[in-house]
């Protein structure tokens, strides 16, 4: 068996991880992973599916986007390569970056700049933007994997410093502590 | 995956409600110091408090950084000084007390408790010499905290000892009349003195405790207060008990805290993690002050009827939410009501709303006691000794500790204000009853024997 990654776009609606499945059901695919979020009205879906030999991932791809067309739904297939191959977070330590202050162009490129900059790692993120005064309106969380090599303080620095410029308040703090006050 | 939720609290916590690490104290085992000359002892006192806490500060900033948490103060506690200095004399004991300070100014900590002796059932030799020394050993100092511990649920308590008080605290205020008296506000008299307070003045390493052992101090009136006043927002119909319910929620999430931060800086300096001292430790900053969650819960100011009640839902609460949260809960671990250290309990007793007598009936149901309290200049060591008996016995009767951190202040009277400075803040001197009388009471000395463990009512 080989292992695809399938990523689902569309404008939400009830039906869509049913309609997905149950054609890779048809195909004889096993799913391994399923991750779904709702941004505003677009819903994204990215599966992890084992699938036989004797299936293509043009095929799959085809077969997905024929099926889904009624939802109106973009179809991305792709082979999922091994790990090794990625990022490797072995050697790595989880830290939260959160940002606060009113919305503007740029400010995810600029911080992401210079998070990437130095080999660190986004293993989620969440932006929200809806503008005013209330400082939880305009909130960037970023979780990310630093490597234990890298010299933090220089990222520090470099992160605040780009954070005052873009008119924002910035935490870098490691994750235990929300782990620590919030789970049992 | 963490939620947006958890992480937005957590920073309004320690942005906003002044959430922090009051305390990490490095206590350290100094017997292994002593020596029948002074000078050897006053050398191995500085060699050993410099490698063992020679990189405490730097650790704890480092880790303080990493998690996004400052770390406020950080402290060194000893071994109680009367009985590693045993042998020596009064001015030998004032000149042990200047290398603590010496070796805690070069280790670059605010404070270094220790200066202590456990005199609750007889003084001995060297616990006499250290006594004596304490007004002028604090006055050539300025980091060096003294308790002394007079009572215990055990022994009872020592009123030898107790005069004996009265008279030190006179005569290190007078020492120190052109600073208010601010010897005093570095020395506690104790019943029942916990071995591993991390907070000062009290904290000293105890004789049971290991060769070295990390403790910390929590605080988070400022937390507790919004947390109140968000679910009184929120809710205007909820009761006592499900007030009580989120102040243990909200003493929980700060007692993790300082486990996490106390157990990463014992790992760091490869040292023994011992407790976290989970007390509402209030600053003179306005959203800092356990006195401010009086009011949250609907009294006009701390000291109205009702204080103690409301006090008692606090601090049980608080001591519920921290067992939880920690296996390793030590110290004092209650709400702290010291006057000068929070802007608004002081200016309680500044507008007449709490006395001496409702701090004293306070002190029955929470931790410490009669903390930081200016008393005008002429109250008498008959008076201060006296004060001192009644705090003690709440204590000694109620098994639990309390402590009497007293300032007359030299030269002024009851309604002045005394200032001391930073973190002690400023107080207005408290009216005290037969303040420059004698007291025969105090004077038949002796001991007060231990309350019997049964009969408990």
């Amino acid at each position: 068996m080989n292992k695809s990654v399938i990523s689902v776009l569309g404008q939400d609606r009830p039906g869509i991880i049913a309609a997905v499945t149950s054609i890779l059901f048809k195909l004889d695919c096993n799913i391994e992973n399923i991750n779904q979020t709702i941004l505003q009205s677009e819903f994204s879906g990215i599966f992890i599916a084992s699938i036989p030999l004797d299936l293509t991932n043009d095929i799959l791809c085809s077969q997905l986007t024929g099926a889904l067309a009624h939802l109106d739904l973009c179809v991305y297939v792709k082979p999922l390569k091994h790990k090794e191959e990625g990022f490797n977070a072995a050697g790595c330590e989880p830290f939260i970056i959160t940002t606060i202050g009113p919305d503007r162009k740029g400010l995810v490129a600029g911080i992401t700049e210079i998070i990437a900059k130095h080999g660190v790692n986004v293993t989620n993120l969440k932006a929200i933007f809806k503008g005013g005064d209330n400082p939880t309106d305009n909130v960037m969380i970023y979780e990310v994997d630093i490597p234990n090599e890298i010299d933090q303080q220089i990222l520090r620095k470099e992160l605040i410093k780009r954070a005052s410029e873009l008119g924002l308040d910035i935490s870098i703090q490691h994750r235990n502590i929300f782990m620590s006050i919030n789970r049992i | 995956m963490l939620s947006e939720n958890e992480i937005i609290s957590t920073l309004e916590m320690l942005k906003n409600e002044h959430l922090d690490v009051r305390t990490v104290t490095l206590g350290i085992n100094l017997f292994d110091c002593v020596s029948h000359d002074l000078n050897t002892l006053k050398k191995n006192i500085h060699n050993k408090i410099i490698k063992v806490a020679g990189n405490l500060v730097n650790v704890c900033d480092r880790i303080g950084e990493k998690y996004g948490i400052p770390v406020v103060n950080k402290r060194i506690s000893v071994s109680p000084a009367a009985v590693f200095g045993a042998p020596f004399s009064t001015s030998q004991f004032v000149e042990i007390a200047i290398a603590l300070n010496l070796a805690a100014t070069e280790a670059n900590v605010d404070f270094i408790g220790g200066f202590t002796a456990l005199v609750e059932k007889g003084i001995s030799k060297g616990d006499r010499a250290l006594i004596e020394a304490i007004p002028e050993a604090l006055t050539e100092t300025d980091r060096v905290c003294s308790s002394i511990n007079v009572a215990s649920s055990r022994a009872g308590i020592n009123m030898d000892a107790v005069l004996i008080m009265g008279k030190i605290i006179k005569k290190a205020a007078q020492l120190t009349s052109d600073k208010d008296g601010l010897a005093c506000a570095k020395l506690c008299v104790f019943a029942n003195i916990p071995q591993d307070i991390p907070f000062m003045a009290g904290a000293y390493l105890g004789i049971g405790e290991a060769e070295a052992v990390i403790n910390v101090g929590v605080s988070g009136p400022g937390v507790v207060k919004k947390a109140i006043d968000r679910a009184i927002a929120s809710d205007p119909d909820i009761d006592l008990g499900r007030i009580a319910e989120l102040i243990k929620r909200t003493s929980y999430k700060v007692t993790r805290i300082g486990e996490l931060i106390g157990r990463e800086v014992a790992d760091h300096l490869k040292i023994r993690f011992g407790v976290v001292d989970l007390s509402l430790a209030p600053t003179p900053n306005v959203g800092d002050s356990v006195g401010e969650i009086f009011q949250s819960l609907g009294l006009l100011s701390i000291g109205v009827p009702g204080s103690t009640a409301a006090l008692a839902l606090l601090n049980n609460a608080v001591k519920t939410g921290g067992a939880f949260a920690s296996s390793h809960v030590g110290g004092l671990s209650g709400a702290f009501i010291p006057v000068s250290e929070d802007l608004n309990i002081s200016e309680s007793v500044r507008a007449g709303y709490l006395s001496l007598e409702k701090l004293e009936a306070l002190t029955s149901v929470c931790s410490v006691g009669l903390d930081m309290v200016a008393i005008p200049g002429n109250t008498s060591e008959d008076t201060i000794a006296a004060i001192i008996a009644d705090e003690m016995a709440i204590g000694v009767i109620n098994k639990k500790t309390t402590a009497a951190r007293l300032i007359p202040v030299p030269g002024k009277k009851a309604g002045e204000s005394a200032y001391f400075g930073g973190l002690l803040g400023k107080a207005t001197i408290m009216h005290v009853n037969n303040a420059d009388g004698s007291n025969r009471f105090i004077r038949f000395g002796g001991l007060i024997p231990a309350p019997i463990q049964n009969l408990t009512n």
